[in-house]
């Protein structure tokens, strides 16, 4: 096979619709090493858009990017912006805890806090200083609810959290990050610790909560991104290949390595 | 097979071969024995340490045991038995009798020895008083007369060649020439043991013709001005206190002896006088009636003796049998005509309305015998003595353990004449108007000890009520030591918690800070030095502690005070400061100029305290800390306001951010960093101002209401104290308890940190609402850690801790570590004595605080460990 040639880094999906996040010629470097190069997208506001690529291709490292959870890293560089409903991420009056406020996120491995089920959940209210009782106990029956949890813990909320199965622990952390009233949920592989049960509730709950969250899910399991995301982008070695329309992508991509990759062709 | 697996495409290049080598099993096998053997010898060690003090220990609260005890059915004796007392070395007992008669008995075999007859000019004893410590004693006549002299056994030490001749064979060991005992100690040596009496002439005590009826005589003064003081009672209940004093001049050896004497007051109601005891300095007198009174003269100033009171020591009904001294002639001895046995004390008691302020207080109340009591014989060494009841049952018994030691002849059914303790307390002998004689070899090591007199409240001699008091020893030969352990593991407790409190805080913040708020590489600098920090010797701090810290400490009091108040302060201030720069400078100096600016926060807080000291002395502490901390200068009220300034805070905040709701809050919110700072900093101030005044109406209520701040944890200061201990002693401990916190902390995984930054948490709020809640088993675990190392600290607190063993929580005063005790007293005991195995208990102590204390800390740390498995 001959040396793979780029083609245009993005594709703009549907115009039109109100953009959530917007990335431009986003560059990052661990150390001297390049993880992505000039990255550009908008997300949209209300969308569930689905990040797919190889294994060491960027996604994890765009999604963390977007919440600027990359400065707990050393000799981390980057440049080109990153905004937020117009806000510049990366700009000097950014107040970084606040953004992270307007961003819940769910990580690969479910991570609740050793503390009860009800406690894990309005941890972001707790944080805020929030002792309003009423405020508190509602806030955990709506997240839970919202991340389909409430009818299998509502009985045991004083319980601790890991005492919860895989499954229920990520979703538990769905109903964390919720409860925290984001505006943009990332979502980095929150399925692929999980059983196929698991991972289908999960599924769906991404598919009740789109509309009222930005939805960004990184996967690399195709089926899920076809199944949940109505954008998709195809990252590989730190670039964005194709973006736009899910279906359209998987039935008609427009780029070759994205097609190699849908089919399975590598990854 | 090979060809099988030669034909299949291989994925390494590899043939390896599939059978453990030999080489490697033995080695594991080796490595499983070594490591095996070498846990077993582990635990082995620190078992057989612990067995080895609880066998040391044991014979503390054993009591007394009974070696060997024989009866001899002797002649029956010429006159009443006076009394009866042994040599250092058990072989000889001698009787004496109001003939004048004496009677020597070689103990081991009953045998009677040629005894000389004390010449009395054929008079007849009727009084004897002989003191508990030395030879002395006097006799009493019937024509008013007394004789003082020396009684008891000589033992010189000879050589085997100067043996005399013709020596009969009393046992293996004994020989006599009919008189003296030979007794072998070895092959080349011999004591010699004989019985001597001395006799000085009679003088008049009574008028002539009045019998002496009782005796009571003490030897004092200095070996130049030797005084003698007799109490003496005649046949018409007569008292008389005389005082003999003789001078020797030193040029020409000449005695003068002038005689000075009184008669005591006489006594009203009626009632046969059992016992007349008068005190080592001969200023209290004791006459004891049968009906059960004790009546007490003050006879210090001999021109005027006093009756002070009257009071009954027996319960109703009961007959006073026998009345006698303890040593050291101040303790009174009361036996009851229904066996009860008790010890009296004469304490200071204002309530109690006599006219020296003082009464008798029963001390100890000793189990009873089962019939009257007959005799009492006090020991010459300690506070144990031998009480012979009407069936002739001998218990011997520790007055301030208030313990039975030994009860002998249980079976006996006929009453003794005389008992005697030997003077080393190993042998009781008792003989009966029969002429019987008993023996018993005895020993009781540690008479004094019991868990009640090693943990308990005792009640001493001297001492008003009952206490916890360590003093081993004194140059008092009669001294008793005094063995309770509460006040050296208080001292040890104390130490421990105000190092922690100094401690803790400080270790505790630095395993937040580098564990959660500095670059990794700052840690790897910082860690390593927290922990060379523990290499310090502790001699070395406490040598710089005892020796520098603590004066410097004395002489800056008032800014040292200040230092704990103020660098917090202005830590906070910068904080606050730090926190109102534009977001972009703040970013610019945010590594090494931050640093930078902290330390010379850090610097210019001390410099403050130091210059602001006299001020704040002058307005707190009436501007002299020390006479102000004992309570002899200005009020407590200016410190108690300071005391209450962060609770009058907390108040006052939390009214204003409920007075400041939500709204208030959004719009503060929208002004914009620096503005919004500055609103919050005028919020501050406010509360701030708030706080001060509810602490001062607060310190105000509590100043009216009697309450100062001084007295208990702050009290008169001293140089060597506890707070110079906490200081040097936190420093030994802050790198162990900063090394395991942090390393608990920085064992919370990295994915709990990082959900509750994506949460929106601060990195502070992270910590103290994550971090810490996770790891607080491995935070409690150091602290106990900690505790365990500052428990066993002993140079620190034997150099700087002013080696004070008292029960008092007085910051500014010393204290005596159960560590300390063992290292200062150590050289001083004698090996098997009580002392010495007093010390082995405070080890043993020792080692259960710390081995619980560590125990406790490595169940947590595993407890903990077992749940990190599951984050
Ligand atoms: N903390 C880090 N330091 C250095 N390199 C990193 C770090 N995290 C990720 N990388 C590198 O960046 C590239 C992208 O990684 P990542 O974003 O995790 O990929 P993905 O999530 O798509 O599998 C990889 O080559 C990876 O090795
Ligand atoms: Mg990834």
């Amino acid at each position: 096979m001959n040396a793979p040639t780029f083609g245009p880094t993005s594709y703009h999906p549907t115009k039109g619709e109100r953009t959530s996040l917007e990335i431009k010629d986003f560059n990052l470097w661990y150390g001297a090493a390049q993880a992505l190069f000039d990255v550009a997208m908008d997300v949209q506001v209300g969308m569930v858009t689905a990040l797919i690529g190889p294994s060491g291709c960027g996604k994890s490292t765009l999604l963390r990017s977007m919440n600027r959870m990359n400065d707990l890293i050393d000799n981390l560089r980057i440049n080109g912006a990153i905004r937020l409903e117009g806000d510049d991420i990366y700009g000097p009056a950014i107040d970084v805890i606040g953004l992270r406020k307007r961003m819940g996120m769910v990580f690969q491995k479910p991570n609740p806090f050793p503390m009860s089920i009800a406690e894990n959940v309005v941890y972001p209210l707790r944080v805020d200083g929030v002792t309003d009782r009423a405020l508190l106990e509602q806030t955990v029956e709506r997240s839970l609810k919202a991340a389909a949890l409430w009818d299998e813990v509502k009985g045991r909320l004083k319980e601790n959290a890991l005492g919860l199965s895989g499954g229920q622990q990520q979703r538990l952390c769905i109903a964390r990050a919720v409860a925290g009233d984001p505006e943009v949920l990332l979502m980095d592989e929150p399925c692929s610790a999980l059983d196929p049960i698991a991972t289908a509730k999960i599924e769906e709950l991404i598919d009740e909560l789109r509309g009222n969250y930005t939805i960004i899910i990184v996967t690399h399991n195709m089926q899920q991104a076809a199944r949940v995301s109505q954008n998709t982008a195809f990252m590989y070695l730190g670039r964005l290949i194709e973006y736009g329309d899910t279906k359209r992508m998987f039935t008609n991509p427009i780029e070759a390595r994205t097609q190699d990759y849908i089919t399975g062709r590598f990854g | 097979m090979t060809e099988i697996r030669s034909g299949r495409a291989r994925a390494t290049a590899y043939v390896r071969p599939k059978q453990t080598s030999r080489a490697v099993r033995y080695a594991d096998k080796a490595a499983d024995i070594v490591v095996t053997v070498g846990g077993l010898f582990v635990i082995l060690a620190v078992a057989g340490i612990m067995i080895f003090l609880v066998q040391v220990v044991v014979p503390l609260f054993t009591g007394g045991s009974l070696n060997e005890s024989r009866e001899y059915t002797l002649q029956r004796p010429e006159g009443a038995s006076l009394a009866i007392l042994t040599d250092d070395t058990n072989v000889l007992a001698v009787e004496v009798l109001a003939s004048g008669k004496t009677r020597a008995v070689h103990l081991p075999t009953g045998t009677v020895l040629a005894s000389p007859t004390i010449d009395l000019g054929g008079q007849k004893i009727t009084a004897f008083s002989k003191s508990i410590r030395s030879d002395d004693f006097a006799v009493g006549f019937a024509d008013g007369t007394v004789r003082f002299g020396q009684i008891g056994t000589r033992s010189t030490l000879i050589k085997a060649s100067d043996l005399p001749p013709n020596l009969v064979r009393l046992n293996d060991l004994d020989q006599t020439d009919g008189e003296a005992v030979f007794h072998r100690r070895d092959a080349e040596q011999f004591q010699r043991t004989t019985f001597s009496v001395i006799l000085n002439e009679p003088q008049a005590v009574a008028p002539a013709g009045r019998a002496i009826a009782q005796l009571d005589y003490r030897v004092g003064g200095t070996v130049e001005r030797p005084t003698r003081s007799f109490l003496t009672k005649d046949g018409d209940n007569v008292l008389r206190l005389t005082r003999a004093e003789t001078r020797v001049n030193l040029l020409t050896r000449r005695e003068t002896t002038t005689l000075e004497s009184a008669t005591l007051p006489a006594m009203s109601g009626s009632g046969t006088i059992i016992g007349a005891l008068m005190t080592a300095q001969a200023d209290q007198v004791y006459v004891a009636r049968e009906n059960g009174e004790v009546l007490r003269f003050d006879t210090r100033d001999l021109g005027v003796p006093k009756l002070i009171e009257t009071r009954r020591l027996t319960a109703d009904g009961v007959a006073l049998t026998t009345i006698g001294f303890l040593i050291g002639e101040q303790a009174i001895v009361v036996g009851g005509s229904d066996g009860s046995v008790n010890v009296f004390f004469r304490v200071e008691d204002a309530a109690a309305g006599t006219s020296d302020g003082h009464t008798l207080k029963l001390a100890h109340e000793l189990e009873r015998q089962r019939a009257p009591i007959r005799a009492i014989a006090a020991s010459a060494r300690n506070k144990a003595f031998a009480t012979a009841d009407a069936t002739g049952v001998i218990w011997v018994r520790h007055s301030t353990s208030a313990r039975v030691l030994m009860k002998l002849g249980e079976s006996s059914r006929t009453e003794v004449a005389s008992i005697g303790l030997s003077p080393r307390n190993d042998g009781v002998v008792a003989s009966d108007a029969s002429g019987r004689l008993r023996f018993w070899a005895i020993d009781i090591p540690h008479p004094e000890t019991t868990l009640q007199t090693i943990f308990g409240k005792v009640w001493y001699e001297g001492f008003p009520e009952p206490a916890f008091t360590w003093q081993s020893s004194s140059g008092n030969d009669e001294f008793e030591p005094k063995l309770s352990l509460v006040p050296l593991i208080f001292g040890t407790i104390k130490a421990t918690v105000y190092a922690l409190l100094f401690a803790v805080p400080i270790a505790l913040a630095a395993a937040i800070f580098t564990s959660q708020f500095v670059h990794h590489s700052v840690r790897a600098v910082v860690k390593p030095a927290m922990e060379m920090m523990a290499s310090l010797p502790s001699v070395v701090l406490g040598f710089i502690a005892a020796l520098i810290l603590a004066p410097i400490v004395e002489s800056f009091i008032a800014a040292v005070v200040l230092v704990f108040i103020a660098l917090p302060m202005s830590l906070f201030a910068a904080a606050y400061l730090w926190q109102l720069l534009p977001p972009a400078s703040a970013l610019r100096w945010d590594g090494l100029p931050k640093f930078m600016f902290m330390f010379v926060v850090l610097f210019s807080g001390c410099w403050l305290s130091y210059a602001a000291a006299p001020g704040f002395e002058a307005v707190f502490f009436a501007g002299d800390f020390r006479s102000w901390v004992n309570g002899t200068a200005g009020s407590g009220r200016p410190f108690l306001v300071l005391l209450l300034l962060p609770a009058g805070f907390l108040a006052a905040s939390a009214l204003v951010r409920r007075a400041l709701n939500g709204a208030m809050r959004d719009r503060v919110r929208q002004l914009g960093r620096t503005r919004a700072g500055l609103v919050d900093g005028l919020c501050w101030l406010l509360t701030l101002v708030a706080g001060a005044i509810v602490a001062f109406v607060l310190a105000y209520v509590f100043t009216a209401a009697g309450w100062d701040p001084r007295g208990g944890v702050l009290d008169t200061y001293v140089q060597r104290n506890t707070f110079v201990v906490g200081l040097a002693m936190g420093f030994a401990v802050i790198p162990i308890i900063y090394t395991i916190a942090e390393d608990a902390m920085s064992a919370v995984p990295e994915h709990l940190r990082a959900a509750s930054l994506a949460c929106g948490a601060s990195p502070w709020q992270t910590a103290t609402r994550v971090i810490i809640p996770t790891a607080v088993s491995g935070i409690f675990a150091a602290i106990m850690i900690g505790m365990g190392r500052a428990v066993g600290e002993t140079m620190i607190v034997v150099m700087a801790a002013g080696n004070t063993p008292i029960l008092d929580w007085n910051v500014f005063n010393g204290l005596r570590a159960l560590s300390a005790n063992i290292a200062v007293e150590l050289p001083e005991a004698v090996v098997g004595s009580t002392l010495c195995r007093m010390l082995f208990l405070a080890a043993l102590a020792l080692f259960v605080m710390t081995f619980v204390l560590n125990t406790i800390a490595e169940l947590i740390r595993q407890r903990f460990r077992r749940r990190a498995v599951q984050l």
